[in-house]
């Protein structure tokens, strides 16, 4: 036997914080550093270089496997969208606010028109607004089935990175044929859209749906319902609906956790009041309801499009307020194609001083835009603009609390984090 | 032949004293021609039609193109899109990690020259980083001028002329379309007259607005607060905004808003009013628990002076504020009494000489003309 009271000895290692911290630029304090080695605690660093999509640092401290507390090192796609805003105007600033999130271009376009209109009081023709609708929510789709593939690259599962991109190119045609676009449509404008779809691009998408409906119920057997994607995804990353609402989740993270509440619901824009859909709610809160409340929202969005590809009226796609500043005779074409007069229109656009507040339901989740004007120049004073991701990245850090590392890729998929947006 | 890429690979095994004999030089070039495999190196959002080419749609890999995580087992890298001065640091590692023979591609004008973010005071050029062997136009560019990019390197690897050998037909552009007249801008097109702004009323009340839950709510706002509320107001329905004295009421205003049922921050936001040495602080306020209040936004705002903005952090009430408070200590300098982040960088990088860059002291350069849209 021996004393074990003994055989405790305690040795004066000199902690101090390793050169790395300082020649890695690790941006956390140096005091957190040494409480952590002090508590027999060690880091380790994710990434920046990882398998996700865009970079961002997760700094862990582990306790054995077990990850007790983790501090995010974002701002590695920091873009300074705000500032960049000030110097130009109006109109200029649409295919910069999209840049952060082009996979959704359509989306972020809508939030930021949606200001400008409010502040302006332009008026937007019920066709263009069935035309916005219909664009976010393939957009909407397109992201859906991006995060599946960037969720199927975390969990090695090649094959449901492959169908997810597969059936992306529907998307990505459907918009091409819409706007000329794969990806980056630029199609919203304030007071209206681009020009007038065609009716064959309509016809083309109304088709599209029922095909990608189909092909995701077969995604659901290959890859969402798969054994290996439930055991890694169920029961991980589990946070409760207070936790949720106190650090403040948006979108379908926050429905995963029971709270029903969508910006298209609580305050519509568009024509979203005069369709038809529901809202998918989960009540687990786990990694795997996360991805699955997305699913069900991709079979919402394409509901929505078929709806609105039917109820589409006819009509010019250009708010009178901006048509009255077009000469008489050129009204029919430009009615249904703002080409040649866009710059004519909308270059010298000033807007009442005073600020708008607009909220926008992105794939993500909530979009937000502050358009500050001060009345005398043609760009704005301040703009900003706060992306679903940034939202999400507080309780994102909380999430990981207390699971362990091999589970962090699972979780890391399942909130589609996606740094580009969240840094701007 | 003259492939530089396997006598710089010869070179650098001598320099360190190994004499092996290689594989004969066509077959070394004819290997790595067909085994081009980039480390995944995300930078910007270009990834998504990076992602593409890999996808199903066109499927890469028939050139041998394909994304290896870990640049050590890797020997090309492409660049997609911007670079931050954040990441160039990561992309240089990444760079010399690689072994010999390495090709980088850059992708997208963000790559080139800026792109749409050529004035931005966080992007730099890729060729100030790494050397780059092939590039990419476009924003974002399409798989298949990714893979015409491949067939350059290759191109390269074989020691042939580096340019593509996909063309499109050409297509008489002038018989096709018929340009306007060009249009003139008018002159100078950017009026920036923020030297002129004293002043901005964010809080004006809405002409003829009846919403009696707004009256209510903004009622039992000044009741807690009195005389610490220097104008409130209904700016529209479901747009509540109350002006605070100064940033001590703060706290109390915070209070009294959660306690009628507003759980979480929507944003907050500063607006830097230079000439009248003032931050206007904006927090928006909303609700997800009380399905009455879900449409409702209150904005608080208040002014702070602009040389020690100093403002107490809220995150006790709403610890979902606490990296938005943080985002705005590196760019405005507002200093958050009580969030333990403060003193530190958290977007930007720790050593980065960018101080404060979304003050309106700190000027980026601006478009000197407008380009005519045809």
């Amino acid at each position: 036997m021996i004393n074990m009271a003994e055989r405790e000895v305690s040795i004066n290692v000199p902690v101090e914080v390793p050169t790395e911290v300082k020649s890695l630029f690790l941006p956390i304090p140096k005091n957190l550093v040494e409480e952590a080695y002090k508590s027999d605690e060690y880091l380790v660093l994710i990434g920046p270089a990882h398998p996700g999509s865009g970079h961002m640092r997760i700094i862990l401290r582990l306790k054995g496997d077990y990850i007790v507390e983790a501090i995010p090192d974002p701002g590695y796609v920091h873009r300074a969208v705000e500032k960049l805003a000030e110097t130009r105007l109006f109109v200029h600033n649409i295919p910069l606010v999209e840049r952060p999130t082009i996979a959704e271009s359509s989306i972020m376009d809508h939030g930021y028109v949606r200001a400008i209109e409010e502040l302006g009081q332009l008026d937007v023709p019920p066709r263009a607004q069935y035309l916005r609708v219909i664009m976010d929510e393939l957009s909407r789709i397109g992201d859906h089935l991006y995060d599946t593939g960037i969720l199927a690259v975390f969990l090695g599962h090649s094959t449901g990175y492959m169908w997810g991109f597969g059936l992306r190119e529907f998307i990505t045609d459907a918009l091409a044929r819409m706007t000329g676009a794969r990806i980056t449509v630029s199609f919203v404008i304030p007071s209206g859209v681009r020009w007038d779809v065609h009716p064959d691009a309509l016809r083309y998408i109304y088709n599209m749906t029922f095909f990608i409906e189909k092909k995701i119920d077969e995604l659901g057997t290959i890859f969402t319902k798969n054994p290996v994607t439930v055991s890694r995804m169920k029961d991980v990353g589990v946070l409760t609906k207070d936790q949720c609402i106190k650090l403040g989740a948006v979108g379908p993270f926050l429905r995963a956790c029971g709270v029903e509440y969508d910006t298209r619901k609580a305050r519509p824009y568009a024509v979203y009041n005069q369709l038809e859909w529901e809202v998918p709610v989960a009540d687990e809160c786990d990694s795997y309801s996360r991805f699955l409340v997305r699913v069900e929202e991709i079979r919402q969005s394409l509901n929505i499009i078929r709806q609105a590809v039917k109820n589409i009226p006819e009509g010019p796609v250009i708010g009178n307020k901006l048509m009255a500043r077009v000469p008489p005779k050129e009204r029919e074409r430009v009615a249904k194609d703002i080409r040649n007069y866009l710059f004519r229109l909308l270059i010298g656009l000033t807007l009442p001083e005073g600020e708008a507040t607009t909220l926008t339901e992105a794939a993500r989740g909530t979009l937000l835009y502050s358009l500050v004007s001060d009345g005398k120049s043609n760009v704005p004073y301040r703009l900003r603009m706060i992306t679903p991701s940034w939202y999400n990245l507080r309780p994102f850090m909380e999430s990981l609390r207390g699971y362990r590392l091999m589970d962090l890729p699972a979780i890391y998929g399942s909130w589609g984090y996606f740094p580009p947006e969240a840094d701007r | 032949m003259g492939n530089t890429t396997v006598n710089t690979l010869k070179i650098t095994l001598k320099t360190i004293g190994m004499d092996i004999k290689l594989l004969p030089d066509s077959l070394a070039s004819w290997g790595t021609k067909f085994s081009i495999w980039p480390a995944h190196l995300v930078t910007a959002c270009c990834g998504v039609e990076f992602a593409h080419t890999s996808a199903p749609g066109y499927d890469a890999e028939r050139w041998g193109f394909l994304p290896i995580f870990g640049p050590r087992q890797t020997n090309a890298i492409v660049i997609e899109g911007t670079v931050t001065r954040k990441m160039a640091k990561v992309v240089k590692t990444a760079y010399e990690q690689m072994p010999y023979p390495k090709f980088v591609i850059a992708m997208g004008s963000c790559a080139m020259e800026g792109g749409v973010f050529w004035n931005s005071y966080h992007v730099v050029r890729v060729n100030e980083v790494i050397p780059v062997d092939a590039w990419v136009m476009g924003c974002p560019p399409t798989p298949e001028a990714v893979i015409k990019a491949i067939r350059m390197v290759q191109n390269k690897i074989e020691g042939k002329e580096v340019k593509p050998n996909i063309r499109p037909n050409p297509v008489d552009l002038s018989k096709v379309l018929k340009p306007d007249k060009p249009q003139r801008p008018p002159n100078p097109p950017h009026r920036i007259e923020f030297e002129l702004i004293k002043d901005i009323n964010v809080c004006k009340p809405a002409a003829s607005v009846k919403w009696e839950l707004g009256q209510k709510l903004i009622d039992g706002v000044k009741e807690s607060l009195k005389d610490g509320v220097k104008n409130a107001a209904v700016r529209g329905v479901n747009d509540l905004c109350i002006m605070l004295s100064n940033q001590n009421h703060l706290k109390d205003a915070v209070l009294s808003a959660f306690k009628l049922g507003f759980d979480h921050v929507k944003s907050i936001n500063v607006i830097d009013l230079i000439n009248s040495g003032v931050f206007r602080m904006e927090y928006v306020l909303g609700s997800y628990s009380s399905k009455e209040l879900q449409p409702v936004l209150l904005t608080i705002y208040f002014d702070v002076p602009r040389d020690e903005a100093k403002v107490p952090s809220i995150i006790d009430v709403y610890p979902g504020a606490d990296y938005q408070e943080r985002e705005l200590h590196d760019l405005f300098g507002v200093w958050f009494d009580g969030n333990p982040w403060m003193g530190n960088n958290f977007i930007l990088d720790p050593d980065t000489p960018v101080k404060y860059p979304l003050r309106k002291e700190y000027r980026i350069p601006s478009l000197k003309g407008v380009v005519v849209e045809r």
